[in-house]
């Protein structure tokens, strides 16, 4: 079995040690923020849901086992299940909107002066599947490897490896005006 | 789909997503996650249940020591029960009167008819 740096800090947390659970908050909570910003894509969402997860988190560290799971796998998976709540009662783009964005390539020019060039990158992240979006975060914005971003997805590392070629492929004709630029 | 392409497409993958801006973590955020450990921990602390008493305590007779709430609760029972036993309850009669009433309606019904023997027929 894999040393897992965080097991005593949740034991510590689960017993009411304010110390351990800052200390549990500073490691995790700026990897777990931008995942969900980059997933909600909005900064007030993305805080909410983050700050869920950390409430399930002081309510079961009493109850973590260690060795059952990788500590930090279990709580990047309940972050992406929150973003995935969220993602579900958010109303759904209109046709018209989701063209829009589609259509970014064609006029790169206009759309570089205005936007930027993170706020495109962005808006082609957000026309990816939800699982397919996760799965590109975790490898290539999080630098995760497949099998521990596998794993946090809840998939096999093949499943894995079809959505994250998908999702570049996706990203690649959207944005391929980018590398150019 | 090739082996170059895919490694191609990881590569502007990577390429891409390093154009994002960091995200900072507000500092009024980590004070709402303290503030829910703090929460949590309290609720899950040996005398929580007196803690929350007194919580209510609180909330209903603000700035009050424990004994002034129990002694209004006491003294509100003690009202109540002498309330029950010193007040007369003249409608207590009458129930009791009807009762008797069908009492004797029944026992009437089981009594022997009366037949007059010496009239005529």
């Amino acid at each position: 079995m894999k040393f897992d740096p965080d097991t005593e800090l949740v034991a510590r947390v689960g017993k009411g040690d304010r110390a351990a659970a800052q200390a549990l908050m500073a490691r995790h909570l700026p990897h777990m923020l931008r995942l969900a910003r980059r997933m909600l894509s909005s900064q007030a969402e993305a805080e909410d849901c983050v700050q869920d997860a950390f409430l399930k988190l002081w309510t079961h560290a009493g109850r973590w086992k260690p060795g059952q799971a990788k500590f930090e796998t279990w709580l990047y998976r309940v972050t992406l299940n929150q973003c995935y709540d969220r993602l579900r009662k958010k109303p759904v783009l209109g046709l018209d909107a989701a063209a829009q964005v589609a259509d970014l390539a064609p006029a790169a020019d206009t759309v570089l002066e205005r936007v930027g060039v993170a706020a495109e990158v962005e808006a082609a992240l957000q026309t990816l599947p939800d699982r397919q979006r996760a799965a590109i975060l975790l490898c290539h914005y999080d630098e995760r490897g497949n099998a521990e971003a596998a794993e946090i997805l809840g998939v096999s590392v093949e499943a894995l490896e079809s959505l994250l070629a998908r999702g570049r492929r996706t990203l690649r004709m959207k944005l391929s005006h980018l590398r150019s630029a | 789909m090739s082996d170059e392409s895919t490694t191609e497409d990881a590569r502007f993958a990577d390429e891409v997503l390093a154009r994002l801006p960091t995200t900072p973590v507000p500092p009024a955020l980590e004070a709402r996650i303290l503030a829910d450990f703090d929460y949590v921990a309290a609720a899950r602390a040996p005398g929580a249940v007196a803690r929350l008493v007194r919580r209510w305590q609180a909330l209903i007779w603000p700035g009050a020591p424990a004994w002034k709430p129990a002694s209004a609760l006491a003294l509100s029972l003690i009202v109540g029960m002498m309330a029950g036993v010193l007040v007369p309850s003249s409608d207590l009669a009458k129930p009791a009167s009807s009762a008797s009433q069908a009492d004797q309606q029944t026992a009437s019904g089981d009594a022997p008819p009366i037949v007059n023997m010496t009239g005529d027929l």
